[in-house]
Formats: C-alpha cells, structure tokens, sequence
C-alpha cells in the first residue's frame, strides 16, 4: 500500500479518529428556525491533519466546538475515540482558540500546567510536564513570563502547549493564527506541523486562509454557507515535509484554485 | 530648562499651600475665625491630643464596621448580581439608580431606629459604601472574557473550578477599585453622621468647636480627616496596584516587554 519511496503522504488507517455522522444544527427559539449546519458527515484517521475551509458564518466553528463537546448539536453524532462526546473531555480532545485565551494572572508555565492543575495533578508531574511542553513549543526559557511579556506567536505557542500538555490523541484548532501577521503566521504554520509530526497528533484546524489549508493539510473540506454543509473534499497530495517552495509550485495553486471556486460557487 | 516632574510640581503646590495657610491669617486679610493659622491648628492638635485620640478611635472603630458591612455585603451582592441573569435584569438598574440617591437624606431615619450611638453611624456608613463595592463587584464578573470560560470548560473546568480558579481571580482588579471607592465613602459617611447628630467622633468635634467658635480645634479635626482619607487611599491604591500588574502592565509595559523579549527573535 504505502510507496517504499519518501512520499510522506500518509494513508487513511481503518479505525477514525473522528467520526461525525448525520450532524444538523439549527438556532433558534420558538418562531424563528435557523439551519445552520446540515447534515454534517466526516471521519478523521487517527494522526491525519484535516482544515475545515469556508465562508464566513458557515458554521465551521460551531462544527469545531460541538466536536469540542462545548456545544450541542441538533441531531446527529460526533464519536471521538471509539466514543461519543458529550461534554468537554480533555483526556480525549485539546482545545486551541483564535485568541490564545490565555489567563493573563498566570505564567506561561501555570497557563500551560492550567489543565493538570484543574485535575490535581501533583506539582512536581506537573511542572515536567508543562516544562516539557514549553521545551515542544519552542518556548525553553520563557516558562516565567507573563502573557502580556509574550507576542501574538508566543502566546499561541502557550496556548498549543496548554492543548498538548495532557497528551489527547486529537488537537482542535479554531482559526488559531487568523489574529497574527503574515509572516508570524507562516512561521507558526510550519512550526505547528513541525510539532505535529513530532506529536502525532490528529488534528482539525479551522482556517479562512486557503494557503494556510493548502500547506498544512492531509485533507480539505471545504463548506459552504449557511446552511453549512460540506460541498468538498480535497486531498493534498503534496509530500511531506513541506516547504515553503512548495506555495509557488504549479500543484499548489491548482489546489488553492479548487478550493476557491468551491468557496465562491457557494456563496 | 528641563520641566519638573508632575511629581514634584505637585509637592511644591502642597509645600506653596501650606505657607499659604500660614501667612494669609497672620497678614489680617482673612480673620482667624475664618481660618486659622497652620502652627495654630498644630499647636492644638499637639496641646490637645488626648482628646483627638478617643474620638479617632471611635471614628476608626466605626469605619472598620462600615467598612466590613460594605466590603461583605458589597461583594456578595455583587457577585449574585453579576453573575446570576435573572438577578442582574431584576436589580441591578435598581442598584444604579439607588446610587444616585443622596443617602445622607434617610441619616435622621437610621438614628431613629438605631439610636444616635455608634450603631446608625456603621450602618449608615455601610450603606453608603455598598453601593460602589456591590456595583463594580458585579461589573467586574459581567466584564470578564467568555472566551477565557470557554477555554477553562474545554480543559474540563467544572463550575466550581471555574468560579475559583477563573471568575474570582478575573474580577479581582475591579472588586479592589471598588473596596477603594466605597472604603473612601464609608469614611465619608461616617464622619458626616457624627457631624450631624451624635456624641462621639471626629466629626463630633468639628460640629462641637464650630458652635462654640473655636476655629483651631475645628481646623484640627479637620486636618485628621483628611490625613485618615489619604492615608487609607494610599493603602488602598497599594494594594490595588500590586494585584493588578498584569491588567495595566498589558498597556503600559508593552515596551519594556518587547525590548526584555528581544534576545530571543528567533521565536515568534
């Protein structure tokens, strides 16, 4: 099945690591009924990396923190691990938001230690593990700094070490770079798969930036507007590790391109 | 020419006041009676410092009470209030209106009921320093960042937990400028209240002097007020700015940060 050759694109394993089968979603109260998510199906292999891409107000958040288990769905299922979600389960999913929704009267160290601390880890475990976190991120010696010390990358940096530090199998991402500036994010988007190949993770980040969800992803669904539903699959055959050569090649802009089209047929 | 430090601008306006004070009665241009010299006033405090003692006692003994009643039920309201929808829809513009009120109208009702002792003074005292610790407790809880209870919930945070370990820590700077608000109304409140009806206290002294005319033991009375406001706002602003470096730091330190981050560019 797998080439012998270095293509590192990794094949799709039997068991998902994510499952959402059949998700609707609609607001409202009692006269006015909002579709906002219609039938929603995706599976995640264990350590893939897949981008959400989509319209503004699709639904593609809302999707993210019902996978999160901090909203429900209308009807539907989402299993995670073999197991449905129901309510925030830091064991089986981190979490990482736009703002890096880090508390500004902790360390970066305590911020990251933040989950450990919420189930009594004791302390010593506790500092090894946030250090060791911190060391993964990139952020070896700034364990003491407070969030207002730290810049837009570093923050978020935190924040992905906060999401890791209690070691789920899977890593929700919700726009997490959409805040920083072009280059930042560039340096963050690479560092992010750096440290998901280290990891092994599987990931689903969320993202309105097509070039983001080109260079990141194993796999791109692309929704459409509200109603939000998925209207697209793409893989990214793109081999691994990638570069940042990799954006000018012919391969990547027809991809952007797909993607685009997708977006604006929807709209 | 380099300007002075605000700093030390404000001192020397402090310093050019005093002399003010000292010079302008003994020049004649201002009676006495009107306002006494500084070294007078002094000179009382000094001769008569027995007597100041007791009645700051009984002034200090009925702020802390006050200051109990309002610091307690300010913030305990205030969290309700803040935190609890229903409540907040159903009080709190009740709350903000009550605020404006002059409370000091409903004074001879409280020495009705409470008699013209210490007791109507600490309640009535407490009272008036409710209002700001209750309402700023409840802005402090209404103004804190969903998006950090959204990521205390995905990390698991039970209610519990989130209440101690994201609410009370988040609200903490607002609560703290609100204990310094009504603190300083608390004093306000009791110092009126013996000025109006009672037999002890500071504020029993200047109405006491007053009447009788002796304007340097009323100047003398007045001068420990102020020295007690100012004393207590120094504390308090302490206090309130070692709890808040990271809310002001965020704005103010910016620079020091980015140069203090400077040694490690490579990270972003």
């Amino acid at each position: 099945m797998t080439q012998p050759h270095l293509t590192l694109v990794r094949e799709e394993p039997a068991h998902a690591a994510i499952e959402v089968a059949g998700l609707s979603h609609v607001y409202g109260g009692r006269n006015t009924q909002i579709p906002a998510l219609e039938d929603i199906s995706l599976s995640v292999g264990a350590g893939r990396f897949v981008v959400i891409v989509g319209p503004s107000g699709c639904g593609k958040t809302s999707l993210l923190m019902m996978m999160a288990g901090l909203r429900h769905q209308s009807s539907g299922t989402i299993t995670i691990q073999g197991a449905p979600i129901a309510a925030p389960d830091p064991d089986r999913v981190g979490v990482v938001f736009q703002e890096a929704s880090l508390f500004p009267w902790l360390t970066a160290l305590d911020n990251i230690a933040f989950p450990l601390t919420l189930r009594g880890t004791p302390g010593a475990e506790r500092r090894a593990r946030a250090d060791a976190m911190l060391n993964l991120v990139g952020l070896s010696g700034f364990g003491a700094r407070y969030p207002h010390e730290l810049s837009g990358g570093m923050k978020q940096r935190v924040s992905i070490a906060r999401g890791l530090v209690q070691d789920p199998p899977a890593l929700l991402m919700d726009e997490p770079f959409a805040a920083l500036d072009e280059q930042t994010r560039m340096t963050m988007g690479h560092e992010l798969l750096r440290i998901w190949s280290q990891t092994a993770k599987t990931v689903v980040f969320v993202t309105h930036s097509l070039t983001e969800a080109v260079y990141l992803a194993d796999e791109v669904l692309v929704m459409s507007a509200r109603p939000g539903r998925i209207i697209d699959r793409i893989a990214i055959s793109l081999p691994r590790p990638r570069t940042y050569e990799m954006m000018g090649t012919e391969t990547f802009g027809r991809l952007r391109d797909r993607i685009w089209q997708q977006i604006r047929k929807s709209d | 020419m380099r300007r002075p430090a605000p700093s030390t601008v404000r001192w020397l306006i402090l310093a050019a006041l005093l002399v003010l004070w000292e010079f302008i009665p003994q020049t004649g241009i201002v009676p006495e009676l009107f306002l006494p010299p500084l070294s007078k006033t002094v000179a009382v405090l000094i001769k008569d410092w027995r007597e100041y003692a007791s009645e700051l006692a009984v002034t200090l003994y009925e702020v802390a009470f006050a200051m109990l009643i309002a610091c307690g039920c300010g913030i305990l309201t205030g969290a309700l209030v803040g935190g609890i929808t229903l409540l907040r829809d159903l009080l709190l513009p009740v709350f903000s209106s009550l605020y404006a009120v002059p409370i000091v109208i409903l004074y001879p009702i409280f020495t009705a009921w409470f008699g013209i002792g210490s007791q109507s003074k600490i309640i009535f005292a407490g009272v008036y320093g409710f209002f700001p610790v209750m309402l700023s407790t409840a802005a402090g809880i209404r103004t804190i960042d969903p998006q950090l209870l959204l990521a205390a919930r995905s990390m698991g945070a039970s209610l519990p937990q989130r209440i101690t370990r994201v609410i009370i820590p988040a609200s903490i700077p607002t609560v703290l400028t609100g204990l310094r608000l009504g603190g300083a109304l608390t004093i306000i409140g009791v110092v009126v209240s013996e000025m109006l009806t009672s037999a002890a206290g500071i504020g029993y002294l200047v109405t006491r002097y007053r009447t009788i005319l002796d304007s340097p033991h009323v100047f003398g009375a007045i001068v420990m007020i102020l020295l007690l406001s100012i004393l207590f706002d120094t504390l308090a602003r302490a206090i309130e700015r070692r709890t808040r470096v990271w809310q002001t730091a965020g704005r103010r330190q910016t620079d020091s940060a980015a140069i203090a981050v400077k040694p490690a560019e490579a990270v972003v």
